[in-house]
């Protein structure tokens, strides 16, 4: 078939009607998709009444913005905020280094048995957790750790495989002319590591550190079985103890829970946003070499 | 000749050291672990009492008895067959729509992108309440349009469908890898196309997706092995309700993993939960070797790639 | 920030969130009280005072759910006074982990003053006694006096049979507008009260039955349930569940008349501003009268407590003296009626004191589902029944139907009881129960 040929005014009238069309969807999907949020928002600002109003009233005469501090109180959210911090931070500062080491050893040094170890790295991936949950259950029960933070804490220092596998990427793309100049100058692998590489590769460092704050801060499952005592709560399960408590108590409260269902939200969407390009280059990386 | 193992040798030290946390890691939290799993799945433990060796029988109970368990099966497969073909074909949508070279689209993927990476148990909230049926935004848009809603988490039929719903607001991440993938094409392509007769709908199929295939395949196997462990939103919504509710309705929302999570945290029955841990290992396991094989057949690399 | 800086700010904050060392003088005893966010208030005060005065301090654990108990316990570190329903008990008793309150409380005052249910719903097959119920409530049907005097009806009494109810419920449900929403209900009962109907209609049940039965009467009420759900007098169940709201906001709210709810319920009282009286459950004609008093549990010593005196003198001070249930109905000397109408005002005169007279002197029992079987067969039992009670409920399955499921759920009873003698380790008095349980189902009496 020969190219139809087309007159300059049906070309911009074909362009406009694509620009528009294409504008005209992102912005009503844009809205569905912001559409829970602000409904969100918009509950958390009613009162008992309000809520159940019919039709509901998206701007409430008087906005109850201290409903915030209500859910706050509700719960000791300040406690579980801290608690949770401990918990972040100590996992973010093991795996960044567990991580870049072994990503460091699967990169740059060539050694016997190098790609077997690298693909059984990657296979594990596949394994859904709660195959070696219940033992490790039952082993951590034994030790004592059960309701303390340590189960959650100490598996991160031995690295785990996306951020391994995500670093390795990285590291290869480094020329090895950085490491050979080091090796003239008589520095050992870990200095090469420690003052060559890892400088280098704080993009990618950044990317992890990133997807393993979100991971961890949100993390359910973890504290969900191994966290007892309720004042050693984080922040996801104190959310779930808030609802529990809201939903069986004589009347419901759902603006007070919408309310702190946003709080929770908050330092996710704080990320986000100060780390958005980041975010999305990490996730790019991920898909494309997968 | 020395010298050359020797070089050798302490780089296969060097770099064995460098790797050792991962390898203590795999021993002690991984490899471990699961050969205990397939002891602990043979035995009936409550964990106070010493553990009971029953041989296959939990494996034979699971298989032929138990209709929870295949129950939990059936809901695990119907919640993966509908949420992913859905979520990838949204997420691919979504993608195409940002790739057009209009201005601003950075902002509409902030957008699309957020959900996802909020957290899942304050998400799980809000669509409790969005699902609601009398007072819910949901069925409040749907009245607008003069369709009456059904009951949704409530309802036997719909609860699933619901938690699908939900999951297509979080299709931001799937979204990205798309979006990469399609920047990748270079523009030739499609012009070459076009010069030889080819409309929108012929391009997509025959250049578009070919060449996004390898991000497809990444997107269909990451989603399935997240799907099938589907646990956070079901337990949140449906699973903290009376004894023998935490299903949802007639369990309809009971997936395998919160059948597991009631079997080994609520009626310490350990063994018989670490069984069910082995089917669904099983379950992703055979759904990532059949999609590998039949990737093969549909997955176009660029040359040299395979 | 320098990595040194960061590893110094995380081992700050780490150490700041492990807490500082107890170094104050006195027991301490860790209580598992309920997540109620109002009674923790109280009771935070209120336990100061109890420190004071006798140098134990009760330590709050606010609990939303009972799995994590056994957790808890498996990982060694149980608390010390917990609550047990009548499901647990049996089980945990017979793994040692529950302290028999006779070894601490034998020859305390207390036990004259307690009703004798109040220590017979604690005692296991072992003769134990292992929970101190602290709590019983009977159920009644309360009702809006403004909706009744509006539709020119006569407020229900004391001896109003089932008939009349459902007269009352026609002439008050008014059917919902345009658009589906708004209307009223003449009367919901929540499912879980449907056991009190079965037992006004002369079901009788064996306390901790090992297996299922549904007879005749039990059906009969169901069907008079659904009755009032095909006549859409009541809300389909899933339909107010599906609310969002807590019953007794819809009584609040008018969109529903009449509600069955526990007497007495705090949460209602303070939910429900408009005026409300309440009446006994209706009578079925021809039965004796016969009224639902709860026995689903009661609080219990864990038996690795450091500081068994000390926990039986917290339990008893929880038991008598902390606010929220009190006047407490297991006490002999309280004026229980009386004291609660002075706690609430509006209750004198709504019917209230009725209520609870008549349940005292017709005790029928604890007929709920989720109290009526044995510890060890509690759970496999709802997890069969519970699936098919929400489908009959929803009238995609037939009463019929649901009657002949029951010896298909009996069968799995009794071999996941013959599970349980072969693989646990049981104290002997429990393990007789067990295998008893099992002759009586392999070999049902004449």
């Amino acid at each position: 078939m020969i190219a139809r040929e087309r007159t300059p005014l049906a070309a911009l009238a074909g362009i406009t009607l694509r620009w528009s069309a294409t504008y005209g969807a992102l912005a009503l999907l844009g809205a569905l998709f912001v559409l829970p949020l602000g409904w969100m928002l918009s509950v958390s600002l009613q009162d008992a009444q309000g809520v159940f109003a019919q039709p509901f009233r998206w701007i409430p005469a008087h906005p109850r913005w201290e409903n915030f501090a209500v859910a706050l109180g509700a719960i000791p959210f300040g406690r579980y905020f801290v608690n949770t911090a401990v918990i972040t931070g100590c996992v973010l500062l093991l795996t960044l280094f567990s991580c870049s080491l072994v990503a460091f050893g699967f990169s740059r040094i060539r050694f016997r048995g190098r790609n077997l170890l690298f693909a059984v790295c990657l296979a594990t991936m596949m394994l859904p957790g709660q195959v070696t949950m219940i033992p490790l259950y039952i082993a951590y029960a034994r030790l004592g750790w059960v309701d303390t933070y340590l189960p959650l804490i100490v598996p991160a220092a031995f690295g785990s495989p996306f951020y391994i596998f995500l670093l390795r990427q990285f590291f290869l793309t480094i020329p090895r002319e950085y490491d050979e100049a080091a090796l003239i100058d008589g520095a050992g692998r870990f200095r090469i590591y420690w003052s060559v590489i890892l400088p280098l590769a704080r993009p990618a460092l950044a990317t992890v550190a990133l997807f393993c704050f979100i991971g961890t801060w949100n993390d359910f499952f973890g504290p969900l079985i191994y966290l007892n005592s309720p004042e050693k709560a984080t922040v996801t399960l104190g959310l779930n103890m808030l609802k529990s408590q809201i939903i069986g108590s004589g009347s419901v409260q759902w603006h007070v829970l919408m309310a702190a269902s946003l709080l929770v939200m908050v330092p996710n969407i704080v990320v986000f946003v100060i780390a958005q390009k980041q975010l999305v280059r990490g996730i790019q990386a991920g898909g494309l070499r997968g | 000749m020395t010298m050359a193992l020797t070089v050798r040798t302490r780089r296969t030290i060097a770099g064995y050291l460098f790797v050792s946390p991962w390898i203590a890691g795999f021993l002690l939290l991984t490899a471990g672990p699961m050969i205990a799993s397939v002891y602990v799945s043979g035995t009936a433990w409550t964990m106070l009492s010493p553990p009971v060796w029953v041989g296959a029988s939990n494996y034979a109970r699971l298989l032929t008895e138990d209709t929870l368990f295949t129950l939990s099966l059936r809901n695990t497969l119907y919640y993966v067959a509908l949420a992913i073909p859905l979520g990838l074909a949204a997420a691919l949508a979504l993608a195409l729509l940002l790739n057009s070279r209009v201005k601003g689209t950075a902002l509409f993927r902030t957008l699309f992108f957020l959900p996802s990476i909020t957290n899942l148990v304050a998400v799980s909230v809000l669509w409790l309440w969005i699902l609601n049926p009398e007072y819910g935004l949901l069925n409040s848009l749907l009245r607008a349009a003069g369709i009456s809603g059904p009951l949704w988490l409530q309802s036997e039929h719909w609860a699933k469908p619901a938690l699908v719903l939900m999951s297509l607001w979080g299709v931001g991440g799937t979204m990205l890898v798309f979006l990469a993938a399609l920047q990748g094409i270079p523009a030739e392509l499609y012009e070459a196309a076009h010069l030889d007769g080819a409309g929108g709908v012929r391009s997509f199929f025959h250049i578009t997706l070919p060449m996004i295939s390898p991000a497809l395949l990444f997107n269909l196997i990451v989603g399935v092995i997240g799907a099938s462990q589907v646990f956070t939103q079901a337990y949140v919504m449906t699973g903290q309700a009376q004894p023998g509710s935490e299903g949802g309705p007639n369990n309809a929302t009971l997936f395998m993993v919160l059948y597991l999570y009631r079997k080994a945290f609520q009626e310490f029955n350990m063994g018989y939960a670490a069984a069910i841990a082995w089917a669904l290992f099983a379950l992703i396991l055979v759904a990532t070797v059949i999609q590998m094989r039949l990737s093969r057949s549909w997955v176009y690399y660029e040359a040299g790639e395979r | 920030m320098r990595p040194a800086h960061l590893v110094l700010l995380i081992g700050a904050i780490a150490s700041a969130g492990c807490g500082g060392e107890d170094t104050r003088g006195g027991v301490e005893i860790e209580y598992n009280c309920p997540a109620n966010a109002l009674e923790i208030q109280t009771l935070q005060k209120e336990t100061a005072e109890f420190a004071a005065e006798s140098g134990i301090r009760i330590r709050l654990n606010p609990f939303s759910g009972q799995d994590k108990l056994y957790a808890m316990m498996a990982a060694g570190k149980a608390p010390d006074i917990f609550y047990t329903s009548s499901t647990m008990r049996d089980q945990l008793a017979a793994e040692g982990l529950l302290l028999d309150l006779r070894t601490v409380g034998r020859g305390d005052s207390l036990i004259g003053r307690l009703w004798p249910e109040a220590i017979d719903n604690g005692l296991s097959a072992d003769s134990g006694w292992y929970s101190l119920g602290n709590w019983e409530f009977t159920c009644g049907v309360y009702y809006r006096k403004d909706i009744f005097r509006e539709a020119g009806l006569a407020p229900p009494d004391t001896s109003w049979t089932w008939e009349t109810m459902v007269a009352d419920a026609r002439a008050l449900t008014v059917p919902p507008g345009p658009g589906g929403t708004g209307g009223r209900y003449g009367i919901f009962i929540a499912s879980h009260f449907v056991e009190t109907l079965e037992l006004m209609n002369g079901a009788r049940f064996p306390r901790e039955s090992p297996v299922l039965s549904i007879p005749p009467e039990s059906a009969e009420a169901y069907r008079r349930y659904i009755a009032l759900i095909s006549e859409g007098l009541m809300p389909d169940i899933l339909r107010v569940q599906a609310l969002g709201m807590q019953p007794a906001q819809l009584l609040d709210n008018g969109r529903v008349a009449m509600l069955v709810e526990a007497v007495p319920d705090q949460s209602l009282f303070d939910a429900v501003s408009k005026p409300w009286g309440v009446a006994p459950i209706p009578r079925f004609r021809g039965k004796p009268p016969s009224y639902f008093r709860s026995a689903s549990g009661g609080l219990s010593i864990s038996a690795s407590t450091k500081h068994p005196r000390e926990a039986w003198e917290a339990l008893k001070w929880i038991v008598t003296r902390a606010s929220t249930y009190q006047p407490t109905p297991v006490l002999r000397d309280v004026d229980f009626a009386g004291g609660w109408e002075r706690r609430y005002t509006q209750l004198a005169g709504s019917g209230f004191r009725e209520v609870w007279d008549l349940s005292t002197r017709y005790p029928g029992g604890d007929p709920r589902y989720f109290v009526r079987f044995s510890s060890w067969t509690s759970g496999l039992i709802l997890g069969r029944l519970q699936p098919l009670l929400d489908q009959v409920w929803a009238r995609t399955l037939s009463v019929d139907s649901l009657v002949a499921a029951v010896p298909a759920i009996n069968r799995d009873v009794a071999r996941e009881l013959d599970e349980i003698a072969r693989t646990r380790t049981l104290t002997p008095p429990f393990r007789r129960k067990i295998e008893q349980a099992l002759r009586e189902i392999h070999a049902p009496p004449i």
